[in-house]
Parts: structure tokens; C-alpha cells; sequence
């Protein structure tokens, strides 16, 4: 502080002019504290925070992997402590669509549709082999890769994906999400 | 086998790896059904499977045969023989699994021949089950099935052209890249 | 009808019979109801949580009441029967879970079986009790799965994480089994892939000793529960004719007072060697179908620790047969042997041979009659393989349960028919 006259000379009144003795007051300590509990960062890491902590899927299990989904939610995978345990039924409330299973050309329209109802950011995960490549089943039923409906930001291999392989894709989009990386519709269209 | 004597358009009952098998004329298939269910006591319809043979035998099956009783390798004069399987009446077979919840309970499969765009009358009015597993056969194999109530595709798209279970049905799917293959 | 008379007991659920006209499947509006032009058509599906996977039914509401269903199924063909005929034998096996992937050994069994009884070979008795006791546990987490997400639709949310804690406990020992929790692969034409494990019945014997009261709980939850109770007794009426006549099997059957239970009548694997019950109730209601899944679930326990009795004494014999047309040789004999190398090569680079035929193999799925139609011409593929189904003949019931179903209903039915879709539509 540097001032041409002391304080008392300008003439203020201040409680610690007439108060020479007078120690640092309780705000004065917390002002000292906050900087240990306020945290400075910038609106968009802000927002990724919030929205990976509570990024709710759709359910949308389809065959053999829905169950390892399901298993997810249950007490020993708990994806609560991620925030994700209200699996919504109306894709207007969700913001992660998990495709788990295999999707037949008959369900590609469905799966597009519940895609295109959610809101912005929404975010996808091909779950299992069939989802991100066909699987086992390179035939004329079933799409070859979801990525030809919707594009997908992180591929689950396995077949089907232990939990433990779902809660890392999972992690792992958390992470790209709070790095800043755009959901997948900002960077790429649906694969030819 | 005498049992089945009375079968309404009986063309032979064959006994083979502990089954029976009763073929019919398609003509006289609900007749044969209804008088299995009526006189013999098959009330439960398992399954109906249909089965395209085009091109039955025409990869000739050389070499041992693979049975716990089959042919050893080290015994001289064993070289393999070519074993073409016998050929098939027609081209569509429909099996009609049947069985009859009792004490005794028995199994009967129910079978008959159909060329390509011959169709059979449903068996609905003798089993109401039947109703989705006609559709099923109509759907991936093209066999129509006469005075069925609601013939329609059940598996595939409604828009979907061509029976995919059928023998001349590619697989479908996409070449897997870098595996050599076109 | 005469032939059911012997295996039915009780009064009649209804009389007469409830099945739709013309089509079976298809519950119609009636005529006086659709002129007042107060019909809601509802469309539920593909995509809903309580439909048990993707399938879709079209509903006419009158208010609250069903008076219109048609089921749309087909959202997950996956055209497996086409791409078995394509493999081998062997690796056509991996195929058979994953059509009803919550009971995925007793498909993989169906389909191995029905090549066993074409090829007519001997399967030793240690993997014909390893796979009763990997099918009776399966039929446990098959019923497991059932119970938790039933109940969570219906809105006893609690009892899914329950179920599902007790469901951890049996992926684990198939995963100590066979590597895997889930489609393990672990059934080989022959007998099984590899020996078990040494410390496989040690832990089978502890989930044994805990499952009885993990289901004490859950009929502490549900079972004299007032809201449970009045959600599902007298909801979606079957009778005996009528589950007959639509194909029924399983707990549905035996829900409407049919005792039959192909374990019983037609045993097959070792079930003809373990003593067991199989329950039956008389009401045909929703009700009934959930007691028969908690007493099945108790009796599945009682076969299992029989078989681990018998198995606990089996250490050291082998676990597959000794056909080297079928059956890989053991590794040490391909140092030596000649024949064991021919054998080895043809094998695995053209897959062994089953001669001509065509069988149906029928087994007790947690579903109901889950059979396997494969039919072989001489060659290393098959011709034709089709499964039957439990879950697509059961949803042909829908039409038949919903008479007199209000909305609410609806959901207890179709939870209570116990469907897995990728079984529906293969």
C-alpha cells in the first residue's frame, strides 16, 4: 500500500483508526480463507462439471449387453456415484444415449428418432461388438456399426462389455467432456 | 408306426434317431392335423419349421463321417467315400412339431412337401398358436400359407423384398476390411 | 380334452376359451365402442422401459381399458439361424446365447445337444452333471433377472437391486467356470470345454447355503404384500385350454394348473437322477406365475447341491468324450501320435462332419419349451437350425390375458409372460 499520508490523515473514520489495537475482524479472517475455498475457473469448465456429474442415459438396452447395463445400476457397479443411476425413460430428459445391443435395420428408424429427440449436448456410446461394428453378426439384418445412424463419441468393446469396461467408457467420456473435447455431432456426421 | 396308419394323406412314417416323422400330402394337411390332435391327443403345437433343400447334396460329402461309431482312420481300406445324401421330394419341406401333454407323453413331427409357390392351408383353426409361426415361415421363407387371417411379414421391415432364410438369399452384411477378402 | 386330463387339476379359470377370432394374436376393439369415437390408439415401444427389451404393441385405450393390442415384433432380428448355416459346428456355438442372453447355457446346451443327438455320441457323466448344474444355475439367474426388473416395473424398485445383488453372485461363479460372466461357451459337442476349476464347488456350495434366504427376502417384499398382491391376483387370466391351445409353456403353463415340466417328463442331462418338485398353482393369474418362479428358484437350489454332491466325488475324470472324429485330442498326444495330428487339423480347419439327419431337441428353458431343430447334410455346417422359441409363443398370449386389462395391468402381463427378445426374434 502505498500512500503519500497515513490513513488517519485523510481524514476517514475507520473503526481501526480509532481502534489501533484491534485485531483482524471474523470477516477479515474468512476473506484470508477463501481462497482455499473459491475456486476460479472459466464458465466452460464450469459447465463441463456440471454436466458430467450428472449426465442421465436413455434406456435404451436392446439385447445382451442391456443386461450388463443393468448391472451397472446395481449395487456393485454402482453408477450412481457417477450421478447416472436415473436411467430416464423419455429421451427429452436425457443426455446420454447408450446403444447396448444390436440394432436391426427395422430399429435403425427408432434409434435415429430417439437420437434426434433428445436436446443438445447429448452424447452417444456404442456398447458391445454389435453396436460398434456389427459383432458377430455380418449379416443382412443388422446395421454394421451405429455410427452409420448416429455419431458416437466413445466405442465399448467386449462382447458383451464387462460393467467394469462400461464405467471406464464411461469415465473416459467424462473426462474428454471436461477436457473440452465437443460432443460428437460438432466434429463428425455419421460414418458412410 | 402302425399307429400312425390312420393319418389322412399318409405318404410314409419315418423312425430315425428316436423321432417319428409323419409325411403328408400338403393337400390333405389339416386333415392329417386335425385328426392327430382329435384321435391321437397331440394338443401342443412345439414349432413349425420350414426348410428350403435347393441345393441339397450337391456338395458332395466325401471323407469319414464323424460318429461314435464311424469310420476309423488307421483301419486299412478306410479311405473315405463320397456320400451324396439321397435327393428331396421338393424343394420346401414344413415340419409341424407336435406333442401331447399326457402320462405318456409322445412327440410326432408332422411333415410335408412343397414346391416353390405352392402353399398349404394354416393350421390356426387346429392350433391357434400356429398364427405366428406361419408368419415367421412366410416372412424368412416365402411359403404362403392359404386362409391365414393375417399373412404379413412379423420379423422384417414390411417394405423388405426377398425371404432371407432361403438357400439363393446372399448373407448380406459388408466385406470385413484387410481380410483378404473383396 | 383328454390328454390333459391326467396332468390338471382344480376348477376351470374361466370357461370357454378367450382367444381373439379371426386372428389369435390380435385383441380387437369392439364395434359399439369404436363408433363413439372415444378409442385412444397408444403405441408403446420399441423404446420403452417396462417393455423387457424392444417391442412394440399398439393399443386401443377406452379410458383405462385395453380393449385393442396388436404386438409388432421384429425390432431385433438378427438373422442368426442364416449366419449358422454359414460356420462350422464349433463355431456355430457361440450363436446359441446370445439369442436368450439372460439364459444363455441353457441355449448353448439346446443347440450342442441337438448335435450330440445327430452325431449319437456319449457324453461322459461328469459334463452331464456340470451342465445341470450350470443350467439349474442359470435357470436362477434367469428367474433372478425376471423378478428384479418385474418388480421394478411395477413399482417395487427395491427388489432390483436385490435380485441383482444375488445375480452378482452367480456371474461370479461362472466366471470362475468358464472365464466369462456371460455367454461363457463353456458347452462343447462332447461335453465341456475345459475341466473345472478346484475351486468352483467350495463357492458353489456357499451361494447355496445363502441363496434360500436371499429368496426368503424377496417373498418377504412381494409376496403377502397388499399393493403386490393387488396388482397381480386376477390380472391376466389363462386357462389350462386356452395356454394350451396358444402353445404355452414353463411357468406359464404351470401358472394355469398344467403340471408339466419337460425336466420331469422328458429328462434329459441328469434330471431324471436328482429329486426335485415342480410347482404348479392353480389360478392362472399373474400371481401364480411369480409364486411358480420363487418355488422354482428354491428347487433349483435343491438340484444343485445334488449335483455338487455327485460332482465333488467326479475330481479327476474326464469332461468330455474320447471321439477324435468330434473332439479335439489332448495337446500331449499331438507330440507323439500321428493320427492325433490329422485328427487336430481336420478338425479345426474344416470342422468335424454330422451325418445326415434332422432332429428336434426339446429342453426346460427358464421360459418354457426352448427346442432345437438342426437338420445336417453329412457336411461341416449345418443345413438348417431353428429355435423354438418359449418368448415368441408366449407374446402370441398377449391378446388372450389382456381381456378385461386395464392399462396398469397391461405392464404386470406382459412383465409376467417372462420375455426375452432376442429369443422373439432371433
Amino acid at each position: 500500500m502505498a500512500l503519500e499520508k497515513p490513513l488517519r490523515e485523510h481524514g476517514l473514520k475507520s473503526e481501526r483508526l480509532l481502534w489501533p489495537t484491534k485485531g483482524p475482524s471474523r470477516f477479515e479472517n474468512e476473506v484470508d480463507d477463501l481462497e482455499q475455498k473459491v475456486g476460479l475457473t472459466t464458465l466452460a469448465k464450469a459447465v463441463a462439471w456440471a454436466q458430467t456429474n450428472s449426465m442421465w442415459p436413455d434406456t435404451f438396452g436392446l439385447a445382451c449387453c442391456a443386461i450388463e447395463m443393468m448391472s451397472i445400476v446395481s449395487s456393485r457397479y454402482d453408477i450412481a456415484r457417477f450421478g447416472m443411476e436415473p436411467f430416464r425413460g423419455s429421451p427429452r430428459q436425457a443426455d446420454l444415449l447408450i446403444v447396448s445391443g444390436r440394432v436391426s435395420h427395422k430399429m435403425a428408424a427408432p434409434l435415429r428418432q430417439i437420437y434426434d429427440q433428445m436436446l443438445e449436448p447429448k452424447w452417444v456410446i456404442a456398447m458391445g461388438a454389435c453396436a460398434s461394428s456389427g459383432g458377430m453378426f455380418n449379416n443382412y439384418a443388422i446395421v454394421q456399426s451405429v455410427d452409420k445412424i448416429v455419431p458416437v463419441d466413445i466405442y465399448v468393446p467386449g462382447c458383451p462389455p464387462r460393467p467394469e469396461q462400461l464405467v471406464e467408457g464411461i469415465v473416459r467420456l467424462h473426462e474428454a467432456v471436461k477436457a473440452g473435447v465437443p460432443p460428437a455431432y460438432e466434429i463428425r456426421s455419421v460414418a458412410s | 408306426m402302425n399307429e400312425f396308419d390312420g393319418v389322412p394323406g399318409l405318404v410314409e412314417v419315418v423312425e430315425r434317431h428316436r423321432e417319428t416323422t409323419i409325411v403328408v400330402e400338403p393337400e390333405r394337411l389339416t386333415d392329417a392335423a386335425r385328426y392327430l390332435r382329435d384321435e391321437e391327443g397331440f394338443d401342443f403345437l412345439s414349432d413349425i419349421t420350414a426348410v428350403d433343400y435347393l441345393g441339397w447334396g450337391e456338395a458332395g460329402v466325401s471323407g469319414y463321417i464323424g460318429t461314435a461309431g464311424g469310420r476309423d482312420l488307421n483301419a486299412p481300406m478306410t479311405q473315405g467315400y463320397q456320400v451324396v445324401p439321397l435327393a428331396k421330394p421338393q424343394r420346401f419341406a414344413v415340419n409341424y412339431h407336435l406333442l401331447s401333454i399326457s402320462e405318456r407323453p409322445r412327440r410326432v413331427r408332422l411333415q410335408t412337401w412343397l414346391a416353390d409357390g405352392q402353399s398349404v392351408l394354416t393350421v390356426i383353426p387346429v392350433w391357434p398358436t400356429a398364427d405366428w409361426h406361419e408368419r415367421e415361415a412366410f416372412d424368412l421363407m416365402g411359403i404362403t400359407f392359404a386362409e391365414h387371417p393375417n399373412l404379413e411379414r412379423i420379423l422384417l421391415d414390411d417394405d423388405w423384398e426377398g425371404h432371407p432364410l432361403r438357400k439363393d438369399y446372399p448373407i448380406g452384411g459388408e466385406p470385413v476390411r484387410f481380410s483378404g477378402e473383396a | 380334452m383328454t390328454a390333459t386330463a391326467s396332468r390338471t387339476t382344480g376348477s376351470p379359470i374361466y370357461e370357454g376359451t378367450r382367444i381373439p377370432s379371426p386372428i389369435p394374436t390380435v385383441l380387437r376393439t369392439p364395434p359399439e365402442l369404436e363408433a363413439t369415437g372415444d378409442i385412444l390408439t397408444v403405441n408403446f415401444g420399441p423404446n420403452h422401459p417396462s417393455t423387457h427389451g424392444v417391442l412394440r404393441l399398439v393399443v386401443d385405450l377406452y379410458g383405462e381399458d385395453v380393449t385393442g393390442l396388436a404386438a409388432v415384433i421384429g425390432y431385433l432380428h438378427t438373422g442368426f439361424e442364416k449366419n449358422m448355416e454359414q460356420k462350422t459346428w464349433w463355431k456355430a456355438i457361440p450363436y446359441a446365447p446370445r439369442i436368450d442372453y439372460v439364459s444363455f447355457q441353457n441355449n448353448e446346451y439346446v443347440f450342442v445337444g441337438a448335435v450330440e443327438k445327430l452325431l449319437e455320441i456319449d457324453v461322459p457323466p461328469k459334463a452331464v452333471w456340470m451342465r445341470t448344474l450350470l443350467a439349474e444355475l442359470n435357470r436362477i439367474h434367469s428367474h433372478l433377472v425376471w423378478i428384479g426388473t418385474s418388480a421394478l416395473e411395477l413399482g417395487a424398485i427395491s427388489m432390483f437391486w436385490y435380485a441383482f445383488r444375488e445375480r452378482e453372485q452367480i456371474l461370479d461363479l461362472f466366471e470362475l467356470v468358464a472365464g466369462y460372466r456371460m455367454h461363457t461357451r463353456y458347452f462343447q459337442v462332447g461335453g465341456l470345454a475345459e475341466d473345472v476349476p478346484r475351486g468352483f464347488y467350495p463357492e458353489a456350495r456357499k451361494f447355496c447355503a445363502w441363496m434360500p434366504k436371499a429368496v426368503d427376502d424377496y417373498e418377504t417384499l412381494l409376496t403377502r404384500n397388499k399393493i403386490w398382491l393387488e396388482r397381480t391376483e386376477g390380472v391376466g387370466l389363462l386357462s389350462r385350454e386356452d395356454a394350451i391351445a396358444l402353445g404355452q409353456s414353463g411357468p406359464v403353463l404351470r401358472g394355469s394348473g398344467v403340471d408339466w415340466d419337460l425336466r420331469k417328463a422328458e429328462p434329459y442331462l441328469a434330471y431324471h437322477q436328482v429329486d426335485f418338485r415342480v410347482p404348479v398353482f392353480q389360478t392362472g393369474d399373474v400371481y401364480a406365475r411369480y409364486l411358480v418362479h420363487m418355488a422354482e428358484m428354491r428347487e433349483s437350489v435343491r438340484i444343485v447341491e445334488q449335483c455338487l454332491d455327485r460332482l465333488e466325488r467326479m475330481e479327476g475324470e474326464p469332461w468330455i468324450a474320447d471321439d477324435r472324429k468330434v473332439v479335439l485330442p489332448p495337446r500331449e498326444e499331438l507330440h507323439t501320435s500321428m493320427e492325433s495330428l490329422i485328427h487336430h487339423f481336420k478338425i479345426v480347419t474344416e470342422g468335424f462332419r454330422v451325418p445326415e439327419g434332422e432332429v428336434y431337441f426339446p429342453i426346460e428353458s427358464p421360459r418354457g419349451e426352448l427346442g432345437c431343430y438342426l437338420c445336417s447334410d453329412g457336411g461341416p455346417r449345418p443345413w438348417r437350425v431353428k429355435f423354438r422359441a418359449p418368448s415368441f409363443v408366449a407374446l402370441q398370449a398377449t391378446a388372450t390375458a389382456m381381456t378385461d386389462a386395464l392399462i396398469a395391468d397391461m405392464i404386470a402381463i406382459v412383465g409376467s409372460l417372462d420375455t426375452v427378445m432376442g429369443e422373439v426374434d432371433r
